[in-house]
């Protein structure tokens, strides 16, 4: 299975415009999913058990698309109004009781709103389990979100994770991403800067352990003026784990005044440990500022 | 300092001789064409076996699925070889007097006089002059052109010959092994320093063909040498095509400094392959300027083999109208203690489209490895494109590895800080731009840095007139 | 008729009114001052004055030797005589200093200077800025310290020689030493066939010139134009009166 294809290929050779899932089958869902929990300020948010509708610009490859679409067993629209600053967690915890995971989240944040999200992925008991998850970010005028996102699965599940957000204009959405588990841990994560001074701020910190296979394609294109995005992933690998990194900030047309920085740094902890990146700064936009640093040293 | 734009001369560039020649082969490309080639160039039973296989391996691979659209190029309108009026020579005098001329207005034979050490200057697909000082024939130097390499140094040429670029590397390497002719060969015995630079220039006057010379370079231990490349041709309506091959094989504690100008017309594919093998505690320093062309697709690579070797990379592209050029460094790290400083610069306006694109591969082996990229993108309108993609590929956790990118566009506080000095707007960009491209200049020989200054300010006022003409 | 005057002017930079309507009149010999907390719009003046496209003029208009420069781009206004040193001096590649300037010198002068005379005058007023003679070949203000920015804008002052020069916050950051130098090469351009007019937000660099005016500016306008004696009161109690 094909997954995470970078917007502009290079030589095949080099072995990163996309990556190849071998040794996999799509598993079998459970129509529901029980070990859920939702908490903090839960009645300040409105949500709603409701299918969204998957119009995706990138993700993770149709197939897994597919399996959201008809078989996903945890569907939330979490509405965010008002300035409240309220805080709500979801924990979903993958055992042998619920082994497959395949979720489903839109997050619409309304005009003038702001609230912090958190969503955790964990396997407390050390079962083979399988997660295949869709977070969908719609952020309106002027709201600001915090998404914190924390991926503590253990080395035996595959997990795949679809991100995608639209930011209007003056609106601020803001990722703090933990990356750590997964046997393919496989990101897909989309920004669309729509509005004009839009902010989109990922920080990410992963680590790669025993023979784990990190793929984390970030795609961020500027449509909008006076736009920004951080971009900062930071990481260890050790062992015998492999850490694909490929980060494009795409400057489109009309994206003027815009500025976009891209950080990564990863630290190698092993000789057999295998870190590949690729941070792409695309431009069709004369009055932009882009810049990327990358970073491989060991302790 | 030139400032004043109206002194460059672009037609130089652009003469354009008769399309005069002794033979031309039919266009296209099947084996019968090949052997003809082989025979009218006089190749060795193994060149012509050679050059069969290398049809059939062009025939198995596909072409690039990446990188700029050449689906305008159909080989069956390209002629791959085209011997000019003209024996290979010594002496200017004996050159056809339209050829010599050419030369003469590219400054090559006054070049030679003043500050190189040789010369090779091809036309279509023959070396129609080659010479080279007499004190460096008595060190043992040779340079020469391909074909007279083939003959009297088979041994060298055969262990070296498309060894460092494989046939099966890609589709355009496996065309060039099939059909390549002229370029030139270098080697410099061990201990030799060859302190004044060797200079080959290539010319493609014939419309509807394509150039394929072939550079061989060996520096053996100890030697160190400066060889520069130029190329030209005036433009055409229809594709012509340059897919050459450079092959250089910097040995252990050698020095080897390859520099390039490339100003193609702006009708030409430039699909070319160079690249270096490099020995222990050995160096490749490569400068690298592109103009022109309609389509670059090049990206020479150094590979690090023996410990301690090192390599820098300057290089600097810009794109104009119509113009796609996809350039870039590779560097391989397959030895302890090597590095490697990558210095990288484009600039795109008018519509044209820069693109860096570049792998930086440390292999497991390659413990206490350095390296070190930075690579600045200057888009000078809205109209024009500039993409960054560099993959790094890291194996080994004993590694010190960094990569810096930058994209924007003249400051205005620059501008503005010129211009409140008296300068014109044009002034102060031309300035500010030539100042960004100052550390590659800076790293050519003197009259190389001026051309490529004109260059650079040729490109500016083709900018400034277009911008004037839509203001009015 | 005055040398520079300035009247009612109106300036925004990036749709925010920071000049509100300022009034001022330089006249040939004169030194005069613009004191101002942070903010005040002084750096805004002197930019709009040298017409600089982020500075976007909402109303009034700027005379200088009685012709209308408000609209003139910032090269047509310095080829008619006005400099202004930076505050913080742009870097170029690629361009040394000596190059740079005979350059804008020809620029300016509408003619060809000759090499030898203006290598001698260069080095002159390098040696009267204490500026290392090598400094002439490194390329203008790359790598170069705060200070030496600052003396190579006094330089170039003094090379270009200009009708009126603009110094904004050419003390900020300075050693004592270097104030010192600075306010040398003023005091050698100053004439009376030209004017300066000095921004600043402290003092130190008045102790060692003869100001003729003082102009407080808060808050986009002029709230109060004095003598000399205006800027030592200022240093005695700060602005906090005109607010």
């Amino acid at each position: 299975m094909i997954l995470n294809e970078t917007p502009i290929r290079t030589s095949k050779n080099y072995g990163i415009n996309n990556i190849d899932i071998d040794d996999f089958s799509i598993p079998e869902i459970q129509e529901t999913f029980e070990e859920l929990n939702i908490s903090g300020d839960v009645d300040e948010f409105t949500i709603k058990k409701e299918k969204n509708k998957i119009d995706l610009k990138y993700g993770n490859g149709e197939v897994l698309l597919k399996q959201i679409k008809n078989y996903s067993n945890v569907n939330f629209h979490i509405i965010v109004e008002g300035k409240k600053n309220k805080e709500l967690q979801l924990e979903f915890d993958l055992t042998n009781k619920n082994q497959n995971l395949v979720d489903n989240i839109l997050i619409e944040a309304r005009e003038n709103s702001n609230g912090i999200i958190i969503i955790k992925y964990l396997s407390s008991k050390n079962d083979k389990c399988y997660h295949n998850g869709l977070i969908k970010v719609l952020a309106q005028k002027k709201s600001n979100l915090n998404i914190i996102f924390v991926n503590m699965l253990n080395n035996k599940t595959e997990n795949f994770t679809s991100i995608e957000n639209i930011l209007e204009n003056d609106s601020k959405v803001k990722y703090n991403i933990i990356d750590f588990g997964g046997k393919n841990s496989i990101t897909n994560y989309y920004t669309n800067l729509k509005g004009e001074n839009s902010s989109n701020e990922v920080k990410t910190i992963y680590l790669g352990t025993s023979e784990q296979t990190l793929d984390l394609n970030y795609i961020v294109e500027v449509y909008g003026k006076n736009s920004i995005i951080n971009m900062d992933v930071k990481g260890a690998i050790k062992d015998k784990s492999k850490k694909h990194f490929k980060g494009t900030i795409d400057f489109k047309k009309g994206s003027k005044k815009s500025k976009g920085n891209e950080n990564e740094f990863c630290t190698i902890l092993s000789d057999r440990a295998k870190s590949i990146s690729l941070p792409m700064l695309l431009c069709t936009e004369e009055d932009v500022e882009g810049n990327h640093g990358t970073a491989s040293r060991k302790t | 300092m030139k400032t004043k734009l109206d002194e460059i001369n672009r037609n130089v560039y652009n003469i354009k001789n008769k399309d005069d020649y002794e033979y031309k082969i039919k266009k296209g490309l099947t084996p019968e064409i090949i052997k003809e080639i082989s025979k009218q160039k006089n190749d060795p039973e193994w060149m012509k076996e050679f050059r069969l296989k290398a049809l059939e391996t062009y025939n198995k691979l596909e072409m690039p699925t990446w990188g700029p659209d050449l689906s305008m190029l159909n080989m069956d309108e390209i002629a791959t070889y085209v011997r000019p009026k003209s024996k290979m020579t010594g002496n200017w005098d004996d050159v056809p007097e339209d050829i010599k001329n050419t030369f003469d207005k590219l400054g090559i034979p006054e070049a030679e006089k003043k500050s190189l050490a040789g010369v090779g200057a091809q036309y279509d697909s023959e070396v129609v002059y080659h010479s080279m000082k007499n004190e460096l024939i008595s060190q043992g130097v040779i340079y020469t052109d391909m074909e007279t390499a083939v003959r009297e140094y088979p041994d060298i040429v055969k262990a070296h010959f498309m060894k460092c670029v494989p046939l099966t590397d890609h589709k355009f390497v496996a065309l060039h092994g099939a059909v390549w002719s002229g370029g030139s060969f270098v080697y410099v015995p061990k201990g030799i320093k060859v302190e004044i630079p060797l200079q080959s220039y290539f010319r493609l006057n014939s419309p509807e063909s394509g150039q394929f010379e072939h550079t061989l370079i060996i520096v053996d231990e100890g030697a160190s040498l400066h060889f520069i490349e130029g190329c030209s041709a005036p433009k055409y309506n229809k594709v012509n095509l340059h897919a050459g091959c450079v092959e250089l094989y910097v040995k252990d504690n050698a020095y080897l400094r390859y520099s390039t100008i490339e100003n193609w017309s702006k009708n030409m594919l430039n699909l070319n392959t160079k690249r270096a093998i490099v020995g222990k505690n050995a160096k490749i320093d490569w400068v690298s300027g592109s103009f022109g062309s309609k389509i670059s697709m090049l990206y020479p690579m150094s590979i690090l083999n023996g410990e301690g070797a090192r390599t820098e990379y300057t290089g600097i592209s810009f794109a104009g109208k119509g113009q796609n050029l996809d350039t870039g460094f590779k560097v391989i790290h397959n030895n302890k203690n090597t590095s490697s400083l990558i210095n990288s610069k484009s600039i795109s306006k008018n519509g044209g489209t820069a693109t860096y694109r570049a792998l930086v591969r440390i292999n497991e082996v390659a413990k206490g490895s350095k390296c070190n990229v930075n690579c600045e993108s200057l888009m000078l309108d809205d109209i024009s494109r500039s993409d960054t993609i560099p993959v790094n590929d890291i194996k080994t956790d004993d590694v010190e590895f960094s990569h810096e990118a930058k994209i924007g566009k003249i400051s205005d506080k620059s501008i503005f800080y010129l211009m409140s000095r008296g300068l014109s707007e044009e002034d102060a960009k031309g300035m500010i731009v030539r100042g960004f491209a100052d550390p590659i200049s800076k790293e050519l020989p003197i009259e190389y840095a001026a051309e490529m200054n004109n260059l650079i300010n040729l490109e500016l006022e083709r900018k400034y007139r277009i911008k004037k003409g839509m203001s009015k | 008729m005055s040398l520079l005057e300035i009247k009612d002017l109106y300036v925004n930079v990036e749709e925010k009114e920071i000049l509100k309507g300022i009034d001022l009149k330089i006249n040939k010999g004169e030194v005069h001052v613009i004191m101002g907390p942070n903010g005040s719009g002084k750096s805004t003046t002197a930019n709009a004055i040298l017409n600089n496209p982020a500075y976007k003029k909402i109303k009034g208009s700027i005379l200088f030797d009685g012709a209308d420069i408000t609209n003139l781009k910032t090269d047509e206004i310095a080829r008619k005589g006005i400099f202004m040193s930076f505050q913080l001096p742009e870097e170029i590649p690629g361009i040394t200093v000596s190059n740079f300037l005979r350059f804008a010198k020809n620029k300016i002068t509408g003619k060809p200077i000759k090499i030898f005379e203006f290598k001698n005058e260069l080095k002159k007023h390098m040696e009267e800025l204490g500026i290392k003679p090598e400094y002439s070949e490194r390329y203008l203000n790359v790598g170069f310290s705060g200070g030496e920015k600052k003396k190579n804008e006094i330089l170039q002052l003094l090379t270009l020689n200009p009708k009126l020069a603009i110094l904004d916050e050419t003390d900020s950051g300075l050693d004592v030493d270097s104030v010192n130098i600075v306010s040398k090469g003023i005091e050698m351009f100053k004439n009376k066939e030209n004017a300066i007019l000095i921004i600043t937000h402290n003092t130190k660099i008045l102790h060692a010139l003869k100001v003729d005016y003082v102009h407080v500016l808060v808050n986009g306008k002029i709230v109060k134009t004095g003598t000399g004696s205006l800027a030592q009161e200022i240093e005695e109690t700060g602005y906090k009166s005109f607010k």
